[in-house]
């Protein structure tokens, strides 16, 4: 299977003061497309650093980085917000809602960026609200919505504009063990049924089991070689 | 438009301090409405003023020193003067001194009015020629004491008759209406000869003589020409066109453009840190917020121009409403002060003033904004 995520020889580096702080060491990594992915590891092991160098959100010191086919590590910072709108869907741990906005109005955010009409954008969201189980709910603001149906807002809001891969930051990390199960199922579903794939960064050892492959990051360094080439 | 409802929840982030922006907003553009239409109304007034008008009054004092009636020939004798009419002016008032009455006596020669910026039907020009004792009154003393046509008016005034008397009573035959906004709101045309005949005091003087100009451009050689007739006499003139002395009364109470201006600008700059500080506080609140917009594909560019979208659109609602409540205040205000008027382009000013407001207050907030970086706010630092 061919690889959608490939990092050859990535530093990062860090500025803390006057300090340059190595986070990411001549690191490589393979990720195959379709797959379902969760990188684990204590606080400070390069876990986010990965995702954030994954989904664009961050560029290396050197190296390079290559993401749905595309090398963004020289991308523009313009280009780079435009191949994240198109490839790229985040789910973060605090859900990270519009709070004024109502739950489709948070999923159509990234519509807004495409040409699509009004009655288009109404009917993908509509389509991405029932997907996650919250056609009802539509209309309803994220405080008035538990935290497992605010995460599924944001899981709406991810996979609207069809993205390549999906990337998940803790996204069970504030919710009941119960919603938890129901959002990485539901993940799961658009890994294996919609071919999404996803990264999940996460520090919990059940969640990691919904995935197909397990990378063990430690001082940024990928620990068990097998898992070094997740395909 | 489709992104008005992110503008929207950006600005209803915090209701209250959204509230409070627009009143304040709101109040400094309704200030600036009524400052402009003072100036725009005084401005008006001064243009409308009749530069083919002039007003011969003493060189010492044109309140206080009379001139001789025997300078109306001469003055009529100068080439370009086409009316030229004595005028004298005195108090009264209707009943109580609280209800005062401005008097102007003139002789109603021919084409009299000429010189005047009064318009009169002809038959009551005609009458008030015929009757002695006739008064014509000005729309609003009518208005206000409620005369009409044929009434007969008791005066009061510190002018004495030779009998000793400052009763005086005139007889109705006419309304008319003043072009002048600054010609005086409650007042009466006399008869100068009738006056100049009962009068204690001051027989044959007048307080000015009012001259029309045959054409405006002649009016400051036709000026120099009256004053040169009495110069080193010991009533000598000073003649000066209706306009000029609009705009002296104008300069009298400072430099008014300056004082707009001035007051205006205090108020957008203060207005101006006042919405800066608001769009600094709201971003960095937001920095959360703004770097999921990135996240989600929003360039610097975008997130920059919706920042500047959301004070551009607190400005313009706050400035519309402060415009619209000076354009309503003005009506109420002009009986105050004549004159004072809303044009059109000042709503457009004030508008325009406003979005250079929010982009000059905004700017800053919204560049902090673009350049937010993602991966930093995301992790809180």
């Amino acid at each position: 299977m061919s690889s959608i995520v490939s990092f050859a020889a990535v530093s990062k580096q860090y500025k803390r003061g006057r300090e340059s702080v190595a986070v990411l060491n001549d690191f490589n990594l393979e990720i195959a497309d379709k797959d379902f992915v969760a990188i684990m590891g204590p606080s400070g092991s390069g876990k986010t650093t990965l995702l954030n160098l994954i989904g664009g959100l961050d560029v290396p010191t050197s190296g390079s980085v290559t993401v749905a086919g595309e090398r963004i590590d020289h991308l523009s910072p313009a280009a780079l917000s435009h191949w994240r709108a198109r490839h790229v869907g985040f789910i973060f741990q605090f859900y990270n809602l519009m709070p004024t906005l109502s739950a489709e109005r948070n999923v159509e955010i990234p519509l807004l960026l495409t040409s699509l009409s009004r009655a288009e954008r109404k009917r993908k969201v509509t389509a991405a609200l029932e997907l996650v189980g919250l056609s009802d709910r539509r209309k309803h603001k994220p405080s008035e919505l538990s935290g497992g149906q605010q995460q599924r807002v944001a899981i709406a809001r991810a996979l609207i504009a069809d993205p390549t891969i999906l990337i998940c930051d803790e996204p069970t990390g504030d919710l009941d063990r119960h919603s938890a199960e129901e959002i990485l199922g539901l993940i799961q579903i658009l890994n294996r049924q919609y071919g999404k794939t996803v990264v999940v960064v996460t520090h919990d050892a059940k969640a990691a089991e919904f995935a197909t492959h397990q990378l063990h990051l430690d001082k940024g360094q990928l620990l068990d070689s097998p898992s070094r080439t997740a395909a | 438009m489709k992104f008005l409802p992110l503008v929207w929840s950006g600005i209803w982030r915090k209701p209250w301090r959204t509230i409070l922006i627009f009143l304040q907003v709101s109040v400094a553009f309704a200030l600036f409405g009524v400052l402009q239409g003072l100036k725009t109304g005084v401005q008006q007034a001064v243009d409308a003023a009749r530069a083919d008008l002039l007003l011969v009054h003493s060189r010492l004092s044109s309140l206080t020193e009379g001139l001789p009636i025997s300078l109306l020939e001469p003055i009529r004798s100068v080439p370009g003067v086409r009316v030229a009419i004595p005028v004298e002016l005195f108090g009264g008032y209707y009943q109580k001194p609280e209800q005062g009455v401005g008097i102007v006596a003139v002789t109603p020669d021919k084409d009299w009015t000429a010189a005047f910026t009064y318009t009169i039907a002809p038959e009551y020009l005609a009458a008030f020629a015929r009757s002695r004792t006739a008064a014509l009154v000005k729309d609003l003393t009518a208005e206000k004491y409620g005369w009409k046509i044929g009434d007969h008016i008791p005066l009061k005034s510190n002018k004495m008759q030779k009998n000793g008397s400052g009763d005086w009573a005139f007889d109705v035959v006419g309304i008319f209406t003043d072009s002048d906004v600054g010609g005086g709101r409650y007042i009466i045309i006399i008869n100068l000869p009738y006056y100049d005949e009962a009068r204690a005091t001051g027989t044959g003087t007048v307080n000015h003589f009012n001259v029309a100009v045959t054409d405006p451009k002649v009016a400051v050689s036709v000026a120099d020409a009256i004053d040169r007739i009495s110069s080193n006499s010991s009533h000598e003139t000073k003649t000066e066109s209706l306009r000029e002395l609009a705009q002296q009364q104008v300069q009298q109470i400072g430099d008014f453009d300056f004082l707009i201006r001035a007051v205006v600008g205090a108020v957008l700059a203060a207005l101006l840190f006042a919405i800066a500080t608001m769009m600094v506080q709201s971003v960095r609140e937001r920095t959360s917020e703004l770097a999921v917009l990135k996240t989600l594909g929003f360039t610097d560019r975008a997130v920059f121009l919706l920042i500047l979208a959301e004070a551009i659109t607190v400005c313009i609602a706050g400035a519309a409403l402060g415009l619209a409540l000076a354009t309503a205040a003005m009506p109420i205000a002009a009986r105050f002060v004549p004159g004072l008027s809303m044009p059109k382009i000042t709503l457009a000013i004030g508008l325009a003033c406003a979005v250079l407001v929010a982009l000059m207050s905004a700017a800053v907030p919204a560049a902090l904004a673009g350049r937010l970086k993602v991966a930093a706010a995301l992790a809180g630092r």
